[in-house]
């Protein structure tokens, strides 16, 4: 997936993914269960027994897994900076080193 | 009870409410439902339900269905999807209390701060919607016939206009004429997520930027958000979509539209946008990529 890009930017040079506040997370894992992405992992035997493993799958400006979530661990980038992060890169590419 | 007269009744709704044992959002789902039937609703109970489905089959065939979720989890919703059921209406009971204040706790005993608020959700559960908000407004401007390019990968065929929609790589389109634009999701998607059964629309005369939620969809398989292509202010909804899901399935890019925006800033949102040409490229090369990650090619 590290060739993969998003509107014409580096997939991974956009920092869109699902942070787990694990203050709140109870590891009911439908976050998971629902993402066909395979963004998450499982780590049945650690404390954290859920992770955010592969950023990069995680379609961006998606927030689907979110609304998943009953105790609202779930926080997403801003999506506006994130747009115009999008856009800078996008002129960047475009207008090369100049 | 002095204005149970004037309140619309329940007589033609369907209620599949969470079961209600597993805390306090679970138990205010299990009591509305009981409102509700006291209004006249039938119940589904959602364990006697999936043990015998047959016992609900004339309900569910003449009603509205109405689910009731006690949390996110939405066991109702999935279970109402799982059947290929159709909503016309849900409710999530720890948003709707969040949205009024209240925070609904993990012991499953109804409290009264919840049960509080009980009247008020009954009212939002059978509020009749007035025919204007959701009336698609200046539908002569989509009138046109719309001309399609296919591809296939594999048994799979996908449908892209052929002009005059844009697109965004969440694969939704804007049909844009006359400074509005019409919104939906793509052949792509419906094939992908399959059976379309509910539409939540955002409320007519949101504003809504590029790439914000403008709508949700869920269907037999997921559940899924619409990705707006442009910024606008919603004008209208889709009510045919609202009321049969599955138009999206039948027909995504004209009369399966969801929202109607009046366009603020389309010229900048262009700019970030694939016209029909490029998304048909663009699409054969994602289809083509699934396929192989999915069949190994």
């Amino acid at each position: 997936m590290s060739d993969q890009t998003f509107m014409g930017v580096p997939r991974k040079d956009i920092p869109w993914c699902p942070e787990i506040d694990y203050s709140k997370c109870d590891f009911c894992m439908e976050c998971d269960e629902f993402c066909p992405h395979g963004v998450f992992e499982r780590r049945d035997d650690e404390e954290r027994k859920l992770v955010v493993a592969h950023p990069e799958n995680c379609v961006v400006f998606c927030r689907a897994c979110g609304k998943t979530c009953d105790p609202d661990a779930l926080t997403f980038p801003d999506k506006k900076e994130t747009t115009e992060l999008i856009k800078r890169l996008r002129e960047e590419e475009a207008g090369g080193d100049g | 009870m002095t204005d149970k007269d004037t309140r619309p009744d329940a007589a033609d709704v369907v209620v599949l409410p969470c079961s209600g044992l597993d805390k306090e959002a679970g138990s205010a789902s299990r009591e509305l439902a009981l409102r509700l039937q006291e209004r006249g609703a039938a119940l589904v109970c959602p364990v006697l339900y999936q043990r015998s489905p047959k016992r609900y089959e004339k309900p569910l065939s003449s009603g509205r269905l109405v689910v009731i979720d006690g949390c996110k989890t939405g066991c109702a919703s999935k279970l109402a999807a799982e059947r290929g059921l159709k909503l016309t209406d849900r409710l999530n009971v720890s948003e709707a209390a969040r949205s009024r204040g209240v925070k609904p706790g993990k012991d499953p005993h109804l409290g009264a701060a919840l049960e509080e608020l009980l009247p008020s959700m009954v009212d939002e559960l059978l509020e009749v919607r007035a025919p204007e908000d959701r009336a698609a407004a200046a539908s002569e401007l989509f009138a046109a016939p719309v001309e399609y390019r296919e591809f296939g990968v594999d048994k799979f065929v996908f449908r892209v206009p052929v002009a005059g929609y844009f697109f965004n790589e969440n694969d939704c389109w804007a049909r844009v004429a006359g400074g509005r634009a019409r919104v939906g999701v793509s052949d792509y998607v419906q094939q992908s997520a399959s059976d379309m059964v509910f539409f939540e629309p955002p409320a007519v005369g949101a504003e809504v930027s590029i790439f914000d939620e403008v709508g949700s969809l869920e269907t037999t398989k997921t559940a899924l958000d619409i990705i707006s292509p442009v910024s606008g202010k919603v004008v209208a909804v889709n009510a045919e979509v609202v009321e049969a899901p599955e138009l999206i399935n039948q027909d995504p890019y004209e009369r399966g539209w969801a929202v109607e925006l009046e366009l603020t800033d389309f010229d900048s949102d262009r700019e970030l946008l694939m016209d029909s040409a490029a998304y048909f490229e663009y699409l054969q090369g994602k289809a083509a990529r699934e396929h192989e990650e999915l069949y190994g090619g």
